[in-house]
């Protein structure tokens, strides 16, 4: 690893970006009316899958897994859940992804949407799965993880290919390879 | 040189290592690590809220003199009202007391009304939680009661420096000692029924058999006092149905709640004046 390598940092500090643009996103949704449907409409937009996919596919093992726990580490500890769940779960898919990328085009962008889908909706189920019991009516609640299911995934879709090139170019303007980390001439 | 087999599951290791590493790693660690990651997130919460305000602030600015004059008359009248409750509220206050003492009775918990805006809403369908922009440093204790102008909002269940998180009485993990309006007996509310394009509901335990409430019909529920928490009387929604339940002992229900509590900016926390009697 070549000294003052911080990729690890250009990914968790866009982690943080996108967090706090989710964290907006999700406090305007919490109450809104939709003209002839309903009076009263209410989404929470979840987007975990799309802070580990970078990390996972582009990265390096170790800056991978780095900025992959610091990011759970910051999720946990701003949400009710015992602290290190999501630090297990983000754990889980990286290394899930990091065992298969090698064979698959991993730098391209379609790749990457659906690799952030498909690790999303492992990350929401799991999350549910873990939390749903909680409710008084577990039944009814799916409904609603439904819906929030459903946006979330459309959220992905549309966020993911900006979000993997605001990061390639962070590594860009850093003048950094995200893979092996050697300085990039330009 | 590692076989490949190895070399291909070393993520798997890698993630085996770590969990295990968590999985010893001193409670008090895990407790400040937690704390760390909060303190360092909470700013971009607080700093989006204080933009907010920033952006109402000049929203306003830019509104016609007359409306801000209704506006003012009309703030003048609510605080003529207020200031005749106010003059109530001491003669009840009063009254109170000397019932206390006539009677020997303990007194009732006293609280520090504190205002606090709220910096994020987070509202899904696991949890339902406020950040709000006062902690430690306005004296915002663990478990304080918080309410707005529509009754209960839920309570404190995280304290930090420069903010609190509370949870909502929309959230499951909410309970509470509850009573129908003008009946003294105890009924248990839990919050949770969150759809997506409905107000958001709780639910009712233990209700006694000679309370009705129907959706024309509805019932007010108010915190009960009990435990101590919550002041009596204060309103958490209005319950709308009511059935047997299971075992016939006693019905269960569901409670509508304030639509209000979706877009709320500013709340009131009541803080303990002695939170050891609680």
């Amino acid at each position: 690893m070549p000294r003052h390598d911080y990729r690890w940092l250009i990914v968790f500090a866009a982690n943080l970006v996108l967090w706090v643009l989710v964290g907006l996103a999700n406090h305007a949704l919490t109450a809104f009316s939709i003209p002839f449907f309903a009076d009263y409409a209410t989404v929470h937009l979840y987007l975990g899958g799309l802070f580990v996919t970078y990390a996972a596919l582009r990265l390096d093992p170790l800056h991978g897994f780095t900025a992959t726990i610091l990011t759970a580490l910051l999720l946990d500890s701003a949400e009710p859940v015992p602290f290190g769940t999501s630090l297990v779960l983000f754990g889980l898919v990286h290394a899930f992804l990091l065992y298969g990328r090698l064979r698959f085009p991993r730098e391209e962008l379609v790749f990457g949407t659906v690799v952030a889908l498909l690790s999303n909706l492992f990350l929401f189920l799991a999350l549910s799965f873990l939390l749903v019991g909680d409710n008084p009516r577990p039944a009814e609640a799916w409904l609603r993880l439904f819906v929030d299911l459903v946006a979330s995934q459309l959220v992905v879709a549309l966020v993911t290919p900006w979000f993997l090139s605001l990061q390639a170019r962070a590594h860009a303007l850093a003048r950094i390879h995200p893979e092996t980390g050697r300085r990039v001439m330009t | 040189m590692l076989p490949k087999r190895f070399d291909q599951a070393r993520p798997f290791a890698t993630l085996g290592l770590i969990v295990l590493v968590w999985l010893f790693v001193p409670l008090v660690v895990k407790s400040f690590t937690r704390v760390t990651f909060f303190e360092a997130q909470a700013p971009f919460a607080a700093a989006s809220s204080y933009v907010q305000d920033l952006q109402e602030f000049w929203a306003m600015r830019v509104r016609p003199k007359n409306e801000m004059i209704e506006a003012g008359r009309d703030l003048a009248r609510l605080n003529a009202s207020y200031e005749l409750r106010l003059q109530e509220n001491d003669q009840l206050q009063n009254e109170i007391l000397r019932l206390e003492n006539l009677l020997k009775l303990p007194p009732l918990p006293a609280f520090r009304f504190e205002p606090a805006r709220v910096a994020r809403r987070d509202f899904s369908g696991w949890w339902q939680r406020l950040v709000i922009r006062k902690g430690a440093n306005y004296g915002i204790t663990v478990g304080a009661p918080v309410v707005f102008v529509g009754g209960v909002v839920g309570r404190v269940t995280e304290v930090h420096a420069y903010t609190s998180v509370v949870d909502l009485i929309t959230s499951p993990t909410f309970r509470l000692a509850a009573a129908a309006e003008g009946d003294p007996r105890p009924v248990s509310y839990q919050g949770g029924l969150n759809d997506s394009f409905r107000a958001p509901r709780g639910t009712v335990e233990f209700v006694p058999l000679d309370i009705y409430a129907t959706a024309t019909a509805t019932r007010r529920l108010v915190t009960s006092g009990l435990g101590g928490v919550f002041p009596p009387g204060l309103t958490i929604g209005e319950i709308t149905m009511l059935e047997p339940s299971t075992d016939g002992l006693f019905k269960t229900g569901e409670v509508r709640l304030d639509e209000r509590l979706g877009s709320l900016t500013e709340v009131t926390v009541l803080v303990p004046l002695n939170p050891l009697e609680l």
